[in-house]
């Protein structure tokens, strides 16, 4: 029990410290401005960002690896990611309009069937794997990591309306799933802008500035997310939505019966 | 070779300094110096070819950095030209302030793109999966079977594509990729179910839960609270000492979990990489031009770093002692040198 406490604990904070680091510039009403305009904070708090989330994600890493794990969950994450890998690969090499890659696809389905634990590390490892094999290591890798974990992990929650709309199987399972891609498509254009947004110049209608109200920072956040980001990741939304339409069912169907196959046990 | 933690030292540095500047004679230095370590890693480096080069890259950022920002940014003096007000987004005077801006702003990212490609091709994939720490095993491990993999999948991948091709299969739509996808994944699944049982049969698992590993997650816990207390404090309240003590709290005590958690796993490496010479070089280049762009150093005017072209684009200043600092970044090319000569007398020595 206490072991479960903890467990839960860790991971409200690590995404609550996640998510209050990634949207400090809607909630802070006031920060001190340096002489350069626009470039408020600019010295400590990118620093101070990538250390809070750095940390969350490792803490989060090392919860959810668990200390526990099995052969079957290593090799068969091991395996996917490998997969998912070479889709990122084949993504590289010929790029999909704007914001498209199919690596989403097995992200949330995987985290749909196996579990949020098994969701939140396909989706950091698929970007980490993905980023070694196609050499783009890059300073963006921890964020575009633990956004698209956090899409992994949130999988499980479409299990809800399945079971309410009793779709298991059929088809409303896979329109409740591309809807959820979908949607998470934007959601990762969203997160990822924030983090650089309070320091990107624009127009003032646009850009972030200390100490505006929080009506007013979301209203400019909409209008420099209009202008910059929303067609790209439609693409990626409606590429999400429609790759899972196409091939849902059957990948379902896969990923179930191989749920099956790996409930054996060793018996010495 | 230089250790792998040599080189998280170097890109980190490259980091710093181009971050920490707008200067366009620091960032033209700081750019050369990375292209020369570039170069010297792509000699010696059996990685393939990343899918763009820097320099397209660097073109295509750099103009289209500076277009958006012009567009974008109706700020400066020097006016060039302008668009109509009623035009939405774009309406306004195009400023050249605001064009170099966004100009300078692509460079930086150039910068930044091409340290980390010299990054990726100094070191081997089982040198980055070594620099997972030991508390990350079953990560480290899960790593290195889809590294593994990864041209396995491929090579499959391939082979699904001509079996379907050989049945007349055309990919022309969204759906005729499922008959490519779906033998892909199934494969994989197998290949992961034999794995599974051949990990088990040699006896891989991992660790019990125990007591200790409750009490580290209460440490996390508390080191993560603290973290945020102290960055609250810091932003919010202006309580700078406070905030910046109750981080590094936090900092301690999330890093000590995380070092007690590795200690829990024990490690074997078959070949390790060891520290030379060369290591303290780099390190010491990197430290001196890292030091100097991000610490405030007694008697060092550090004006010239800041460069910011609005109101109106002036040249910029250049402290030579600062542009002297920046080619601490060619550490890995005064390394690599000196290691091909030590290589070069000794096969000459016999």
């Amino acid at each position: 029990m206490k072991h479960r406490l903890l467990s839960i604990a860790i991971y409200a904070l690590t995404t609550g410290i996640g998510i209050v680091a990634f949207l400090y510039p809607f909630w802070l009403p006031i920060v001190e401005k340096t002489p350069m305009m626009g470039m408020a904070h600019a010295n400590d708090a990118p620093l101070m960002l990538t250390l809070l989330v750095g940390l969350c994600f490792a803490v989060l890493l090392l919860e959810v690896q668990g200390e526990s794990i099995s052969a079957k969950f290593v090799a068969l994450l091991g395996i996917l990611v490998a997969i998912n890998s070479v889709l990122r690969f084949v993504d590289v090499a010929i790029p999909g309009p704007g914001g498209f890659s199919p690596i989403f696809f097995l992200i949330g389905l995987t985290g749909y069937i196996y579990g949020g634990r098994f969701g939140f590390l396909m989706g950091s490892l698929t970007l980490l794997v993905s980023a070694l094999v196609t050499g783009t290591v890059g300073p963006w890798l921890p964020y575009q990591m633990f956004t698209a974990g956090w899409m992994g992990m949130s999988a499980p929650l479409c299990r809800l309306p399945v079971q309410v709309l009793r779709g298991e199987g059929k088809l409303t399972e896979v329109v409740v799933l591309a809807l959820f891609s979908a949607l998470w498509g934007l959601l990762y254009g969203v997160i990822m802008n924030v983090w650089f947004w309070p320091f990107a110049m624009g127009p003032v209608e646009r850009r972030w500035e200390p100490g505006i109200a929080l009506i007013e920072t979301l209203k400019r956040y909409a209008g420099f997310y209009l202008a910059t980001s929303l067609v790209w990741d439609l693409m990626r939304a409606s590429g999400n939505l429609l790759i899972t339409l196409a091939f849902g069912l059957p990948t379902l169907r896969v990923l179930r019966r191989f749920k099956r196959r790996f409930a054996f046990d060793y018996q010495p | 070779m230089l250790n792998p933690i040599t080189w998280v030292i170097w890109v980190g540095t490259a980091l710093v300094t181009l971050s920490a500047t707008r200067n366009p004679l620091y960032l033209a230095l700081i750019l050369l110096w990375i292209s020369l370590v570039l170069l010297a890693t792509r000699s010696t480096s059996l990685a393939p070819p990343v899918p763009i080069s820097p320099l397209k890259f660097g073109l295509v950022v750099v103009v289209l950095s500076a277009l958006f920002n012009g567009l974008m940014v109706h700020v400066g003096s020097t006016v060039l030209f302008q668009l109509p007000y009623t035009w939405p987004l774009i309406g306004g005077p195009i400023t050249l302030e605001s064009l170099a801006y966004g100009a300078l702003n692509g460079l930086a990212l150039t910068g930044i793109l091409s340290a980390f490609i010299a990054f990726n091709q100094a070191l081997p994939v089982r040198a980055l999966v070594s620099l997972t720490p030991r508390a990350f095993y079953p990560v480290a491990v899960v790593i290195s079977i889809a590294m593994t993999f990864v041209p396995t999948t491929l090579r499959q991948f391939t082979q699904i594509k001509e079996a379907q091709a050989v049945r007349g299969h055309r990919a022309r739509g969204l759906r005729d990729w499922l008959p490519l996808m779906l033998p892909l994944l199934v494969g994989g699944l197998e290949r992961a179910l034999q794995l599974a049982e051949a990990m088990m049969a040699r006896g891989f698992a991992g660790g019990e839960s125990d007591a200790s590993a409750d009490k580290t997650r209460l440490a996390t816990i508390a080191g993560l609270l603290a973290l945020l207390g102290g960055w609250l404090l810091r932003l919010v309240w202006e309580q700078k000492m406070l905030g910046g003590a109750l981080m590094l709290l936090g900092l301690a005590l999330v890093g000590g979990a995380l070092w007690i958690a590795g200690r829990r796993v024990p490690r074997s490496v078959y070949r390790p990489y060891g520290w030379s010479v060369f290591d303290g070089v780099v390190i010491y280049c990197a430290a001196v031009a890292a030091g100097v762009f991000a610490l405030s150093l007694p008697g060092l005017d550090k004006t010239s770093i800041f460069y910011y072209p609005y109101p109106r684009l002036a040249w910029p200043d250049f402290n030579p002692l600062i542009g002297l600092a920046t080619v601490g970044l060619l550490g890995p090319v005064v390394a690599l040198l000196l290691a091909g000569k030590r290589t070069t007398s000794k096969i000459g020595n016999g």
